[in-house]
């Protein structure tokens, strides 16, 4: 009889013992699990999303991170000149703002404001109908909410207001045709938001011909690259900054470390409860056993031999439990980032907890550390016990 | 041809309150095929030279032998290879494994010393049908009487045809009819040519073996010849 199988039936000989053991490893195994999605989660899902819209720079004006610094003048002639660099597939000038747009059922919706110039690669991911044709065309791109909220489809005239400045603008509502249906990077969950022209928000602004926009975004070519399209683009614009996407996300990741620091931390706990709820099941078990154990020694089983038996048993509790562990935690975490989700002002493509291979084999190498670790003082308990004075004590007492 | 011999050995447990002398001083050989009983009052030492006899324990001086090894300059592995196939144990407590079988416990031997499973079967099914529980071979040892567990027992020490069986009090926990069973089944082990160490209080038990060495104080104060 193998170690293993050996094992199995020593288990299944204390039934209500090896389920605790199991599903206490399970259960610590579920939250060290989600702990390691959540350390990298949100880091992982902001790079996902940044990939997920096709641009691989980022540039704005003045220091700090792009979009956190000054409004570009000029945004649809710099887009252009960026743009004709051969290292620049497509530069597309964005900016961001605030509006309304007239409810069917009375009323005004709040939106966001997607404003930027027609391109090959839009802003958005368009879902029906077609993205804006020209700077000035008086044509809009709505969100699958509003959309669905509002019963509108392409072809349908919308009654959009824009906040320029701080408080109520006091500009006239601007018709604008819906054209297509749109989903936009970054959107809070059952946020409502437009996509526009330049043009067509400055006109909503009252029309004072500014061409202003908040960042560029920039698809590098792909014969040069995002470094060489990165250092071209810094040439071309003094006074600029470009980011790569993983530049954004490594600030993320920065800010992100106390977070990280926790999640370690309390990592280190639940592998510290896992190992000490294995090694009182396995000292008790041995324990109890010490008197056949050292008849198996005088029949011939080897110390090796004791010993695998042992940690054989460790392998089978923590083995189970850790796979248990996955489908249990990916369960958790499901519902734990519906929780973090409600937060106002997530994104809905963004998430906390965030399924990666690599949690997987730290998951299961921590565990198999956890097994072999946790069998060691058991262990060391069979391989150093005295068979004739155990064999004796056995008798007598 | 000799089996086990041990020359002058003692084995001395230091204690705190001094140390005490299990065995003093011991020379016994043991050959192919003998019947040995060992008397006397408990505490004299019988268990513990029945384990130095086994090689589970070594003499703190003198010299033991098994099959003209000195056994002290023996590894774990090389002792733990010499009790699983050139020695078997029967305990007063049985001590089967109750979450297998009578025939799993009989076979654990035969796979440490890894037989094939065809023929680990067929020696298994031997073994029972020896000690006449072919019909008791998927019962757990719960499911047995003490008799039958001993049966077990002793097919186990069995399996893989050991030279010397070593058996200490076998029937101590055992009625005196059923002890008689156990020992008439040990009579047939050792006429079939093992050579057999018991350890008994039972004087008609001890009348069944060749020799009877009767200790006391840790030395083999008489011995007895029968047949
Ligand atoms: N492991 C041990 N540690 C200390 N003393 C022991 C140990 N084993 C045996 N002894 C002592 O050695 C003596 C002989 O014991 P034992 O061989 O078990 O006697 P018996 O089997 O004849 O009853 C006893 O005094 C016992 O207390
Ligand atoms: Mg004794």
């Amino acid at each position: 009889m193998s170690a293993f199988a050996f094992a199995w039936r020593s288990l299944r000989r204390q039934p209500a013992r090896a389920l605790l053991g199991v599903l206490g490893v399970a259960s610590v195994g579920a939250l060290l699990f989600d702990m390691l999605l959540l350390s990298n989660g949100l880091v992982l899902s902001m790079e996902q999303v940044l990939a997920g819209t096709g641009f691989d720079l980022r540039v704005g004006r003045g220091p700090g991170m792009p979009g956190s610094g000054w409004i570009i003048p000029d945004a649809t002639n710099r887009a252009g000149a960026l743009t004709a660099l051969p290292e620049v597939e497509e530069a597309v000038p964005i900016r961001f703002g605030d509006g309304a747009v007239a409810s069917g059922a009375g009323g005004d919706l709040a939106v966001r404001v997607v404003a930027t110039t027609p391109s090959r690669h839009p802003a958005w991911m368009l879902h029906a109908g077609r993205s804006i044709a020209s700077n000035g065309a008086a044509e809009i791109v709505i969100n699958p909410n509003l959309a669905r909220g509002e019963g509108w489809e392409p072809g349908d005239e919308v009654s959009f207001r824009a906040y320029c400045t701080s408080g109520n603008s006091v500009t006239p509502p601007v018709s604008l045709r819906v054209v297509g249906i749109a989903e936009f990077p970054f959107e809070d969950e059952g946020g409502l938001t437009v996509g526009t022209s330049l043009r067509d928000l400055d006109v909503a602004c009252g029309g004072n011909g500014e061409d202003i926009a908040d960042q560029f975004l920039v698809v590098s070519a792909a014969a040069a690259g995002t470094a060489a399209a990165r250092s071209a683009i810094e040439e071309a614009q003094p006074g600029f900054t470009v980011a790569a996407n993983e530049e954004i996300v490594g600030q993320l990741q920065g800010g992100l470390s106390y977070f990280r620091q926790i999640s370690l931390v309390l990592i280190t706990v639940t592998i510290g409860f896992a190992f000490l709820l294995v090694t009182v099941l396995l000292t008790v078990s041995v324990n109890q056993r010490t008197g056949e154990i050292a008849a198996l020694r005088a029949l011939g089983f080897s110390r090796r031999r004791v010993v695998a038996d042992v940690l054989s048993e460790s392998v089978l509790l923590v083995g189970t439990g850790c796979l248990l562990a996955l489908p249990l935690g990916l369960g958790l975490a499901r519902v734990l980032d519906r929780i973090l989700k409600s937060i106002p002002g997530i994104p809905e493509p963004i998430h906390f907890f965030v399924y990666q291979p690599r949690a997987v084999a730290i998951h299961f190498a921590l565990f198999a550390l956890t097994a072999v670790v946790a069998a060691a003082w058991p262990m060391l308990m069979v391989a150093r016990l005295p068979i004739a004075a155990t064999l004796r004590r056995e008798v007598v007492s | 041809m000799t089996v086990v011999e041990a020359r002058g050995v003692s084995r001395v447990f230091p204690m705190p309150a001094g140390p005490v002398v299990a065995v003093r001083d011991v020379s016994l050989r043991v050959d192919a095929g003998d019947y040995v009983a060992l008397c006397g009052p408990s505490g004299c030492g019988k268990s513990t030279l029945l384990h130095l006899l086994g090689c589970v324990d070594g003499p703190t001086s003198g010299t033991l032998f098994f099959e003209e090894h000195d056994v002290a300059t023996l590894g774990d592995r090389e002792r733990s290879g010499i009790r699983l196939r050139r020695i078997g144990f029967v305990f007063q407590r049985f001590f089967l494994l109750p979450m297998l079988s009578a025939a799993e416990n009989v076979a654990l031997p035969l796979a440490e010393a890894g037989v094939p499973k065809p023929e680990r079967d067929a020696r298994t099914s031997e073994l029972l049908r020896y000690v006449g529980l072919s019909a008791r071979a998927d019962h757990r040892p719960s499911q047995l009487s003490g008799g039958e567990m001993q049966r077990v027992a002793i097919a186990r020490a069995l399996a893989n045809r050991p030279r010397l069986l070593l058996a200490d009090e076998p029937t101590g926990e055992l009625d005196q009819a059923t002890g008689e069973q156990i020992a008439e089944l040990l009579g047939r082990v050792n006429a079939d040519g093992t050579a057999l160490v018991i350890v008994t209080h039972d004087p008609a038990f001890a009348r069944r073996a060749g020799r009877v060495l009767t200790m006391r104080d840790g030395t083999i104060a008489a011995e007895e010849r029968h047949r």
